[in-house]
């Protein structure tokens, strides 16, 4: 049909010249420019030819035409314009140039350019009728083409001693110098200088097509295709001679033959052509004129010959008859590919042309690995729709990308072989042999992984409260699966490498971490199962997910190399364990980690990740009852207040200062999806609740305490803002909940505390949301008795002479073994000044707290101390000023009067040495500390060492900071010793404050690196 | 009806205030109040002071020969942050023409005011005192201490600055060696006049006649063994000061080291020019050119140390407050053992 079609290929030659003679013509004399898209199989092979040069040579004409438009209507400015764009379109094809020779349209138009230039240059009047701006362009433009010509002199030249006949020979050199077969053409070339003579300027685009022709068409052997370079030539001058009415000498021969040919169509398709015209001006973009022209080709096939869609799609791409192997489906895939990226290709189109050709070379059975290598393109097409990095997935796209990885993944299963890797280089890619094993070049780890992160923009992007969102997450199980099946295909031999194995792995961690395993949870509470065989639960339920993590972090701690994967694996084995309440497992490998001394230095996700996990851990530790730890866990993100931020579930509202669009948009990247957040209210509410349990007695206990410290400042800050409030009514929020409850803890009214925490507003709010929600509520409501008992041990016990722990018990439903071992406690902590008289079950005050009144004056003569201090330093100064310099030695002196002093008073009040203690060796924290462990540090540290049997360093930071209280705390402890009498008890004392100590401080330790950390 | 029982009860007071500052200290003569000055007072703070706000008002009356007599006093409206534009010195006059109107004295001769815990020796006291010093030489100030009064006990001191003060404030020169020169201390800041509370023989059968009705707890309250609060508040208060007086001392501290290390580098620096002067002078040099030393070294800045002193003052005066109110619990104390002992 076409004529490159007939001088393509010589097998369907016949037919199409004879059959098809006419009608596929008519549709392309519509076409004025893309002649080359007359007919469905003809475009096909021009677009295969475009990928690599025809392209270069569509923008060439384009411009050319609008400049000869512009010269027509004597714009000089807009040929200016366009004549630099010229330029820099044919430097960019220089490539094919070099290869191909100068294009005799370019010569043309560069001849005619200038003699125009020359004309309009000589005819003063023509230019002073001119504007400013056309005259400025004409010189600007007279200069630049002549100077531009220079380079071209000889071509040019002989353009103009014969312009057709250059043309001719120019044209005949390409051909030759593109390699393709001369003989062929000896006929066709010419008709077509025939053809040329009647539109000389016209032939740009028959060129054109020559040129791609010749590069198509290796084979073209026969000379069949004569009428049909005719037609299409003669359809082309008629094309262009329509378009340049200047010369339209042919336009007469060519209305005759058409009329002759195809009368009746006549006038449809003078509309067509005009259509064709507006919508080429519209759209410059080739691509998508060529995909109208391809639509309205068809439609013309339709109406000539109701054409069959099978194998219309089959020609969409080849022509009709080619043999499709795979060398030729590999080449038209290099040429779909090579547009890829750039400028105005319509990746739509092309996504669509890929999948046809995977059609294609399916019907044909070109086996696998072609068929593997083109999915892998349709999958990276898929991915390259987007343009902007931030944009995400439309829903067709995305399904249509889960499918092909599906199929794919079913290929590489079906076929074990099929040899990919990104290593593979492209020209020892075995696609066709099914001898050998197929090796194809690709990565679809690298795939899969893109897949994961689309989907996670995907949700990121999608209003987490609307149904879309849970469609959307429907298609984490294809995703999970889709890794799955990828890490089972990695796993065989030889087909992943280690470290591919431990990409693959932690994409499936990252998809299990954060999943609660609820099948696992019921099993171990034996609430299912028990029915069924063991085997039958095994198979319908699948493994636990504590134990996939188990084995996949396991792997990649064992073989991973890059850092990165291991520290995010051992995050989320943390954040697994502890989110199935395995506390113990989860704090040793935290602690074992090391990451709370590294973190800051890793990157943004990383950190959020580990921020995720804290968080998680401190929440486990709570469930757990271990109400410090909790606390200590929650800390840092708590306090800071960003927790929100620093969680990565949303960005806090700042003024444009301190972020930039383009840092909102990066952090907006960072954003963890919907459906992985942590809800942030709990979070804050188990915080609190901790922080109340911790602070409430210890404000009880140092109540007169002068330099007690704040253990929580946030709870300090919502305190303060309850009392600010003019009028207390009922809480409605959280926080109010806290406010009151520890307000009736401070009372030791454990009743009216417990009722504020476990409500029904609560239970919706906070408590529901954990799995085991009663066991929490339980160890809450008698931790909640314990510390009140505490509490109110402490705020009244200066009340008491002696109180009955039957009392007690009853006061604070406790059994007596938990009063009685609370008690001790807080005597041997020296909490309590009180001694428990076994018989009567009583404990009886012993009444050496000072009261309020002692404490006061004790403060007083500190102070006192402090100022006659300050007073004899300038008693001093005065002496130094007669008698010479500042003398060290009094001042020395003087400090140790004052120690004298103050060891004297300390001998009188050991109890309360904390709190006078003027060295100030405690540390801001070690001051806290001291809530608990109030005994000597001497022995905390002598805990420490002794309990401390696991290889873990992070203890060490707990008793290094021990050893810094070292000076202080052996003193106190000997002045204790004597005082309390009972050393061996109370070693027993320190020994537990010891153990939670050197392991707090080492915790601490960690945590506190956090501090400094910006995310 | 509250009042009137306080009135009562600074009747009963005053009489011990009368016997022991007659025999208090020489020179000026005391200064006979007006018993419905006091009732003013007391109701005064009764409605617009709480806690540690202070009520403040303009006292009347008029010299007699050399002696000072306080018949009657208004009080100072209480400010609001919305009528900032009130003005103080117009409503005085217009209270004093008022007053005059129906023929009461009106002649300015001091001011009064309201104290927490004893805590009255401020900046602002000071510098009010002065001015009317300064306009009116007799005028004093009445410090009235509520919670004593509620103890049991009116407590109502008239002070005066001291003539040397006075000069000081007139030079505005709180210096160190200001005052040094001046020789004063935190003892000599403020002069104590003795007051009487002066009744008509009317009032006092009136007293005699309630004082039988009463019932005997009503009398009693002065032997309130409870005082620790009193104590703890008035140690804080006292805390408080040492803390500042820390701090004072702490910035004089630096000052004076400074200024003792400035000292020797000016020496240095006179001695080094010297040196030089002398082997410029072997050479036969011209000596170098006198320069201002007092240019190149700038003398820090002495602090202030009239707030020092003032500290001093109150802190003085805590003391004097907790060793009188101990001394009386002690006392109190004592009586409750001895009668515990008698009675069983």
């Amino acid at each position: 049909m076409s004529r490159f079609f007939a001088t393509g290929s010589d097998s369907e030659s016949e037919e199409s010249s004879s059959a098809d003679e006419i009608t596929p013509k008519a549709p392309g004399t519509t076409f004025t420019k893309q002649s080359l898209l007359l007919s469905d199989d003809e475009e096909d092979t021009k677009r295969v030819v475009r990928s690599a040069k025809d392209k270069r040579f569509e923008e060439l004409t384009n411009l050319i035409k609008t400049i000869r438009n512009a010269m027509k209507i004597r714009d000089m400015s807009k040929c200016l314009e366009e004549f630099e764009q010229l330029c820099r379109a044919f430097l960019k094809s220089k490539t094919i140039v070099d290869k191909e020779g100068v294009p005799p349209f370019y010569i043309r138009i560069l001849a005619d350019l200038e003699d125009y230039l020359n004309q309009l240059w000589e005819d003063k009047e023509g230019k002073k009728k001119m504007n400013k701006n056309n005259a400025k362009a004409l010189s600007t433009l007279r200069q630049k083409i002549r100077k531009y010509n220079r380079d071209y002199e000889t071509e040019i030249a002989s353009y103009k001693e014969n312009p057709m006949a250059s043309a001719d020979e120019e044209e005949e050199k390409d051909e030759v110098e593109s390699g393709s077969s001369s003989d062929s053409d000896d006929e066709p070339a010419d008709a077509k200088s025939f053809l040329k003579k009647k539109s000389a300027t016209e032939a740009p685009p028959p060129n054109a097509s020559k040129f791609l022709k010749g590069a198509a068409d290796e084979e073209s052997s026969s000379s069949d295709g004569d009428n049909e370079d005719w037609d299409s030539d003669t359809s082309e001058s008629d094309s262009g001679s329509e378009d340049e009415t200047g010369r339209s000498t042919s336009m007469a021969v060519n209305f005759l033959k058409k009329t002759s040919s195809e009368g009746d169509r006549h006038t449809s398709e003078k509309k067509k052509e005009e259509r064709k015209k507006r919508h080429k001006r519209k759209e410059r973009i080739e691509e998508e004129a060529e995909e109208e022209a391809q639509e309205e080709g068809e439609g013309e096939w339709e109406k000539v010959k109701g054409g069959v869609p099978l194998v219309k799609e089959k020609l969409k791409m080849f022509a009709k008859g080619t043999e499709i192997n795979t060398t030729v489906v590999v080449k038209k895939l290099n040429e779909i590919l090579q547009a890829r990226g750039k400028k105005g290709t319509d990746r739509a189109a092309q996504i669509e042309l890929l999948h046809a050709l995977a059609n294609i070379s399916n019907e044909n059975n070109l086996g696998e690995g072609i068929l593997v290598k083109i999915k892998f393109n349709i999958i990276a097409s898929l991915y390259d729709y987007n343009p902007n990095l931030a944009a995400f997935m439309k829903a067709d796209m995305w399904k249509k990308c889960l499918d092909c990885i599906d199929e794919l993944l079913d290929i590489l299963f079906n076929n074990d072989k099929i040899f990919i890797g990104e290593n593979i280089a492209e020209d020892s890619e075995n696609l066709a042999s099914d001898s050998q094993e197929y090796r194809v070049r690709g990565c679809i780890l690298t795939l899969v992984e893109r897949m994961d992160e689309e989907f996670t923009k995907i949700m990121q992007n999608t209003d987490p409260h609307s149904q879309e969102y849970v469609d959307n997450l429907k298609d984490e199980g294809r995703v999970c699966g889709i890794i799955d099946r990828l890490m089972a295909y990695l796993e065989m031999e030889t087909k992943g490498s280690t470290e591919e194995v431990c990409r693959v792995y932690l994409r499936r961690i990252m998809h299990t971490y954060y999943k609660f395993d609820y099948k696992a949870h019921r099993r171990a509470l034996g609430l299912q199962g028990e029915t069924k065989s063991e085997q039958d639960a095994e198979e319908s339920e699948g493994e636990d997910s504590a134990f996939i993590m188990d084995r996949l972090c396991k792997y990649i701690y064992a073989k991973d190399r890059t850092d990165r994967i291991r520290t995010c694996a051992i995050l989320c084995h943390i954040y697994h364990h502890a989110l199935h309440s395995r506390w113990y497992q989860a704090r040793d490998l935290m602690l074992m980690s090391h990451l709370q001394d590294n973190i800051q230095h890793a990157d943004p996700p990383v950190q959020i990740l580990y921020n995720r996990t804290m968080v998680q851990l401190g929440i486990c530790a709570f469930r757990q009852g271990m109400i410090k730890d909790a606390h200590n866990a929650l800390l840092d993100i708590q306090s800071s207040g960003r927790a929100k931020e620093l969680l990565g579930q949303g960005l806090l509202m700042r003024n444009m200062q301190e972020r930039n669009a383009e840092q909102e948009k990066i952090e907006k990247r960072r954003q963890v999806p919907f459906h992985m957040h942590i809800n942030l209210e709990l979070l804050e509410c188990v915080y609190l609740v901790s922080a109340m349990l911790l602070e409430i007695p210890y404000m009880a206990a140092h109540e007169f305490d002068a330099r007690r410290r704040m253990i929580s400042k946030q709870f300090h800050h919502q305190l303060r803002v309850g009392e600010r409030q003019p009028l207390l009514g009922p809480p409605e929020s959280m926080r109010e909940h806290v406010v009151a409850a520890s307000k009736a803890m401070k009372m030791g009214d454990w009743r009216t505390c417990h009722s504020f925490i476990i409500n029904e507003k609560m239970n919706s709010k906070v408590w529901d949301l954990f799995p085991e929600t009663q066991c929490v509520r339980e160890m809450l409501v008698r931790k909640i008795q314990e510390e009140s008992l505490r509490t109110y041990l402490f705020t009244y016990s200066s009340v008491y002479d002696s109180i009955s722990m039957e009392t007690l018990k009853e006061m604070f439903e406790l059994e007596l073994p938990t009063v009685h071992s609370i008690i001790s406690k807080m005597i041997i902590n020296e909490e309590l000044m009180a001694s428990l008289d076994q018989p009567t079950q009583t404990v009886v005050m012993h009444r050496t707290e000072p009261t309020s009144l002692q404490n006061m004056a004790l403060q007083l003569a500190e102070k006192l101390g402090g100022l006659v201090e300050n007073n004899e330093r300038v008693f001093d100064l005065k002496q130094g000023v007669y008698g010479g310099y500042f003398n060290r030695d009094q001042k020395g002196g003087y400090q140790q009067k004052q120690g004298g002093y103050n060891r004297d008073q300390r001998g009188s009040y050991q109890q309360k040495q904390g709190g006078y203690n003027r060295d100030g060796q405690r540390g801001g924290y070690q001051q806290k500390q001291g809530g608990y462990n109030r005994d000597g540090g001497g022995y905390q540290r002598q805990g420490g060492y002794n309990r401390d049997g696991g290889g873990y360093q992070q203890r060490q930071g707990g008793y290094n900071r021990d050893g810094n209280r070292g000076g202080g705390g052996g003193y106190q402890g000997q002045n204790r010793g004597g005082y309390q009498g009972g050393g061996g008890y109370q070693g027993g004392g320190g020994y537990q404050g010891g153990g939670g100590g050197g392991y707090r401080g080492g915790y601490k330790g960690g945590y506190q690196n956090q501090d400094r950390r910006d995310y | 009806r509250d009042v009137a029982k306080r009135a009562r009860m600074s009747s009963a007071a005053s009489s011990a205030t009368r016997a022991g500052s007659l025999n208090g200290r020489p020179g000026r003569s005391c200064i006979p109040i007006g018993p419905h000055v006091v009732l003013k007072m007391i109701k005064h703070y009764q409605e617009e002071g709480q806690g540690t706000e202070v009520v403040q008002g303009v006292l009347l009356g008029l010299v007699v020969e050399d002696r000072l007599e306080i018949t009657n006093c208004f009080p100072f409206p209480q400010h609001t942050e919305d009528d900032a534009d009130f003005d103080e010195v117009q409503y005085q006059m217009e209270m004093m023409r008022s007053l005059r109107h129906v023929n009461i004295d009106h002649l300015h001769v001091g001011w009064y005011q309201s104290t927490y815990y004893g805590s009255f020796v401020s900046r602002a006291l000071l510098d009010s005192q002065f001015s009317y010093q300064h306009a009116i030489e007799e005028s004093v100030v009445l410090i009235y201490d509520p919670i004593k009064t509620a103890q049991g006990s009116l407590s109502l001191k008239a002070y005066r600055l001291t003539p040397k003060l006075m000069e000081i404030c007139k030079e505005k020169d709180f210096s160190a060696e200001g005052l040094k020169k001046a020789m004063i201390g935190f003892e000599h800041m403020f002069e104590e006049v003795p007051i009487v509370i002066k009744n008509s023989h009317l009032i006092n059968v009136l007293m005699w006649e309630l004082e039988e009705k009463s019932t005997v707890a009503d009398k009693h309250e002065l032997l309130n063994l409870s005082s620790s609060n009193h104590l703890e508040k008035s140690l804080q208060l006292l805390m408080d000061r040492v803390d500042d007086m820390s701090q004072d001392i702490v910035k004089y501290n630096t000052y004076s080291r400074n200024l003792s290390k400035q000292q020797q580098q000016k020496h240095q620096y006179t001695q080094r020019r010297q040196q030089e002067n002398a082997q410029r002078q072997t050479r036969g040099e011209p000596p170098l050119p006198e320069e201002d030393i007092s240019k190149m070294f700038k003398p820090p800045q002495p602090p202030p140390r009239m707030d020092t002193l003032l500290i001093a003052g109150q802190i003085n005066n805590y003391c004097q407050n907790v060793k009188e109110f101990t001394s009386q619990n002690l006392g109190k104390l004592f009586l409750a053992e001895a009668l515990q002992g008698h009675n069983s």
